[in-house]
């Protein structure tokens, strides 16, 4: 199945440089619909108002973090099935399975590059 | 005289009353603390050291910020140049922007070690201190930072790791795979 280039997707990251960084690599990926949110309650807002494709968030924000986040996501009937991709400097295992647990769909460490968070988008939304 | 002086002069014969030796004791260890306490040169601290600590990792944050911003913005206008004849010159002249902006690493060195020489200084200080005065920790932790570690442990919120991520990238792919 090949990507689907259209689909909106929301990058949730306390540090604007970094969204603007993941927002420029999807950008070069061909993605073009790309929201952002500052935190969690911020996306959780957002992702009441669109339906995305895929989200994509840091871990460690205030007030809600991207666990939180997940959390809310995989809770909510409408919102479950979508993708989630967690790209955090949260490297310790008890992270990376925590969020296994709780229903992340992929898990990238920074710092990262293009071609990792291609894969990852690739492994999670289909190609 | 001082008062340690004439009690220890006053006590010098054995037969006094141990009073005097136990108030001797008292007034040797006062006048010891306010030696470690003035050797903290605690004003020097906080008049100096640490409002330029903060100084210094504000103008660090700064520039930092001004440099990442500088970098993207031109790789910004680098890939949104039109494919044409200019197209090499335009690149080359956007890249002496992007080593202009790098020139900030030389300077936020330095302002970083001087902080760091501050927090060893501090460290040092109140190390002699502590041993000087043979300081125990007393008492819970303040409420406020008992609140951030339950937050801390409860959202798995350790940070970035001293030396890099804790788990390469390729051993959480074989967890996802």
């Amino acid at each position: 199945m090949a990507l689907d280039l259209g689909m909106p997707i929301l990058v949730v990251d306390d540090y604007q440089t970094m969204v603007r960084i993941i927002r420029n690599l999807l950008k070069q990926l061909g993605f073009e619909e790309v929201d952002d949110a500052s935190d969690g309650t911020a996306a959780l807002a957002r992702l009441k108002n669109r339906k995305y494709g895929l989200v994509i968030s840091d871990w460690n924000m205030e007030p809600m973090t991207g666990y939180e986040l997940l959390r809310h996501v995989r809770a909510d009937e409408a919102l479950r099935t979508t993708p989630f991709i967690m790209v955090t400097a949260e490297s310790k295992t008890e992270n990376v399975i925590a969020a296994k647990k709780a229903g992340v769909n992929n898990y990238i460490v920074k710092p990262f590059n293009a071609a990792t968070l291609k894969s990852k988008i690739e492994a999670v939304c289909g190609a | 005289m001082p008062l340690a002086k004439q009690a220890r002069k006053a006590n010098s014969s054995p037969d006094k009353p141990s009073l005097i030796r136990e108030l001797v004791e008292i007034a040797d260890y006062i006048a010891h603390l306010r030696n470690e306490i003035a050797a903290l040169r605690a004003n020097e601290l906080t008049r100096d050291r640490l409002p330029m600590a903060h100084e210094e990792l504000g103008s660090v944050v700064a520039a930092t910020a001004g440099a990442t911003n500088s970098i993207m913005n031109t790789a910004e206008e680098i890939l949104g140049l039109p494919d044409d004849k200019n197209y090499r010159a335009t690149v080359e002249a956007r890249m002496n922007d992007i080593f202009e902006a790098c020139t900030f690493q030389d300077i936020t060195g330095q302002r970083i070690a001087k902080v760091v020489e501050a927090l060893h200084q501090l460290e040092s200080r109140l190390s002699r201190f502590a041993s000087a005065v043979k300081a125990k920790d007393k008492g819970g932790i303040d409420p406020e930072e008992v609140e951030r570690r339950v937050r801390r442990e409860l959202l798995i919120l350790n940070g970035p790791q001293i030396n890099g991520p804790a788990v390469a990238q390729d051993e959480i792919d074989a967890l996802f795979a």
